[in-house]
């Protein structure tokens, strides 16, 4: 059975939490399709949350089209993720190093290249609302 | 529920059972040879044909056995034993449950409080009356030869026969469970019913319990001589009639020849006893009633 | 999850006005909420912040000064048999009888209560490891608590409410009681309030939030909701609470700057917001922590679900 964690300290919302895992889980090869998700009852008595979360969680991943539930069998996996192509992957790794070693030799340390890259996401997000 | 007050109370009549027992093995002993020495003396035939004045080597020797120093302390202990027993009973009923908090789970049940604390009344009250009867009739049984020399209305018999015993268990247990209510503690509880229990049981007996019905007179002819104070405290009493209670001279007599006794007769003693018991009665009454109508009355 | 349709669609829990006084002195004052069915709510504030009174007067065990409490849509006068029946009741500590063993707990469950279900509470026991013979005061800290939860459970009644029932018990007995609370609520659909003030702990477990301070309420509402209408402002210090897109609940000023836990006001957001603003989303723990710090005479309109949905904060209008 595929079991859930829960980080208190995250500040993500718990439902959020199980939704990043599944998909975490989907992306890595450890879920598949077919397979079955733990019940409500099951997350609920593993780590102590609130049933509605679990609810949600798995409402969410049927709207991303990733798990569906079967009346009185369960919610199986029911879709796969798909990944940015390897072609696509590489081109933007090549790029992510490129602009990494600008940084660099701009003198930013770890810190600052964290921040500049939450900031720049944070504008486009809001440029978006 | 009434599974429930049995279950809380069991420990405490386990306890009171074991009261009994001992009282009952003690009066069994003392009582057989009470009994035995009673008829070898034979009192028992003095008795029919005088009153007691005919054979007064063998009675006081019967009294100085069994009527010893041990004894007097062991009854006058047993006096204040149902005002004991009342209050250890009624202190914790409520007390206990404020004092720990089980109150939170007790009176959120499905049963209102006020009708949780009327079954725990019924059955513990019932328990005490059958308890107060069991160590009457034991006392009785007794006390049944010595009775027969000293009648059982004179005081520290009185006490402990007929239904005043039970009474006062039941008034010190009412004054206890108000006092729980009211203290939220069962050891401050216990003492502060103990209190007004033992200065109303004095009272009573004291001052009280001699003028339940106006006191008879007899005048006794000292003209041969009398000592003072004859009468009071022997077989028979001054009036010749064995049970009498005699209560003393009226004052300002001193140097006459007729001195006059005030006393109640001895088939006053069930009258008295109604008297008396009901006054106890009445008040474990206003207590519990008091105690009932605060618990609804109480916020949480 | 599953519902227990027995209460139908009536609120769990209705208030409006609620208030009572000890003396001169208000417990708990003004209190006007609507919480659904099936919700496990959380009940937060500081010690005396009338946490306890409002729980004993929804259990039963109060009668409110002032103003109404519906439960599943009944009034009733409190201390009576029918408004005793709705509530299953763990009380701070979880007392129990020490003398009993855990077969007498349930004993005394059964005789007091007609809805009792036996298999309920000795189901659990069995799940628990826990045996029925063991005298209660032979038992872990932990163990008693799951004989409270146990006789709370087994009452079946549609309401449960938990007084701090976790805060003498270590974290792991902390976690296997919280567990069969959970598993409890995803099974029948018992509607949960739980009071605390140990915040960190809540989030996994409510979806509803009452915060209490200085018996008045703060906030109410559902958690989703409420944490969509705040948002975290990063301004510059010399910004002004009136120039921010709503109420400020909690400030804090550095030299240059100021964090703002905002309630926002959607009519206001669009025109007022500036692009030099930081504006982040509220953690539930933020949340809770800034209404506790508020003032309790501090103004605000009734915070109950103020925020419910993008519109004018309003007052809840009470029926």
């Amino acid at each position: 059975m595929f079991r859930f964690r829960l980080d208190s300290a995250s500040g993500v919302p718990p439902y959020l939490q199980l939704v990043h895992q599944v998909r975490q889980s989907l992306l890595l090869g450890y879920l598949r399709e077919g397979d079955r998700l733990p019940t409500v009852k099951d997350v609920v008595s593993d780590l102590a949350i609130n049933p509605n979360t679990v609810v949600k969680a798995y409402r969410q991943l049927e709207h991303e089209g990733l798990a569906g539930g079967k009346p009185g069998q369960g919610t199986f996996i029911t879709g796969t993720l798909s990944p940015a192509t390897p072609d696509t992957h590489h081109a933007l790794r090549a790029s992510l190093e490129r602009w990494l070693r600008d940084a660099d030799a701009a003198g930013l340390n770890d810190d600052e290249v964290t921040a500049l890259i939450a900031v720049a996401r944070n504008d486009m997000r809001k440029e978006k609302v | 529920m009434i599974w429930v007050s049995w279950r809380q109370s069991r420990s405490q009549a386990i306890a009171c059972l074991g009261v009994l027992a001992a009282l009952a093995v003690y009066a069994i002993l003392v009582g057989s040879s009470m009994r035995t020495a009673f008829s070898h003396d034979g009192l028992a035939a003095c008795l029919a044909r005088s009153q007691g004045t005919s054979c007064p080597a063998a009675v006081s020797a019967f009294m100085n056995k069994f009527g010893s120093a041990v004894n007097i302390a062991f009854w006058s202990v047993l006096l204040i034993a149902p005002g004991l027993l009342g209050v250890l009973v009624g202190a914790p009923l409520i007390a206990r449950e404020l004092e720990f908090g089980t109150w939170r789970l007790a009176w959120s049940q499905t049963v209102p409080r006020t009708r949780w604390l009327a079954v725990k009344l019924a059955l513990v009250t019932g328990g005490l009356v059958l308890l107060g009867a069991a160590i009457t009739a034991v006392i009785t049984w007794y006390r049944a030869p010595m009775d027969r020399l000293t009648g059982h209305l004179i005081n520290n018999v009185y006490d402990f026969e007929g239904l005043v015993l039970t009474a006062y268990i039941l008034c010190a247990f009412g004054f206890a469970l108000l006092a729980g209510l009211l203290l939220r503690r069962s050891i401050p509880a216990m003492i502060a019913a103990f209190i007004p229990w033992l200065a109303i049981r004095l009272a009573v007996e004291y001052l009280l319990r001699p003028n339940f019905q106006a006191p008879l007179t007899f005048r006794q002819n000292c003209a041969s001589g009398c000592s003072v104070g004859a009468g009071i405290g022997s077989v028979p009493p001054v009036t010749g009639h064995i049970g009498d209670w005699v209560l003393g001279q009226p004052a300002g007599q001193s140097g006459n020849q007729l001195v006059s006794y005030l006393y109640q007769p001895a088939d006053r003693f069930w009258h008295f006893q109604f008297i008396e018991a009901g006054l106890f009665v009445a008040l474990t009454a206003a207590a519990l009633g008091a105690a009932i109508w605060l618990l609804h009355r109480r916020p949480a | 999850m599953i519902h227990d349709d027995v209460v139908g669609n009536a609120p769990a829990l209705r208030t409006a006005g609620l208030g009572r006084r000890y003396g001169h002195v208000w417990g708990l004052r003004d209190c006007t909420l609507t919480v659904p069915a099936g919700a496990v709510v959380g009940l937060v504030g500081p010690n005396g912040a009338g946490k306890t009174t409002l729980l004993q007067m929804i259990i039963g065990l109060l009668q409110p000064t002032e103003g109404q409490l519906e439960v599943f849509g009944e009034t009733t006068r409190a201390n009576s048999a029918k408004a005793l029946a709705r509530v299953g009741y763990v009380a701070q500590d979880h007392p129990l009888y020490r003398d009993f063993t855990v077969a007498d707990m349930f004993h005394l469950g059964r005789a007091m209560n007609p809805s009792w279900d036996q298999g309920v509470a000795t189901a659990r026991m069995d799940a628990l490891g826990i045996p029925l013979k063991r005298k209660i005061k032979s038992l872990s800290g932990g163990q008693q608590a799951q004989v409270s939860l146990a006789m709370a459970l087994a009452k079946r009644a549609p309401l449960l409410a938990l007084d701090e029932p976790v805060s003498s018990l270590d974290p792991i007995a902390r976690l296997d009681f919280m567990r069969e609370l959970m598993a409890a609520a995803a099974d029948t659909g018992v509607t949960v309030i739980v009071a605390s003030h140990v915040v960190s702990e809540l989030e996994r477990l409510c979806d509803w939030l009452i915060v209490l301070t200085g018996g008045r309420m703060q906030l109410a509402g559902p958690v989703d909701d409420l944490l969509a209408a705040h948002r975290l402002l990063t301004v510059p210090r010399a910004t002004r609470d009136a120039e921010l897109p709503g109420l400020a609940i909690h400030r804090a000023d550095s030299d240059r700057h100021s964090t703002v836990l905002v309630r926002i006001d959607p009519a206001r957001l669009a025109a007022q917001e500036r692009r030099e603003w930081g504006v982040e989303p509220v953690g539930f723990e933020q949340l809770v922590l800034a209404y506790l710090q508020r003032p309790s005479g501090a103004s605000t309109d009734n915070p109950a679900q103020a925020a419910a949905r993008p519109g004018p904060a309003t007052k809840e209008v009470t029926r």
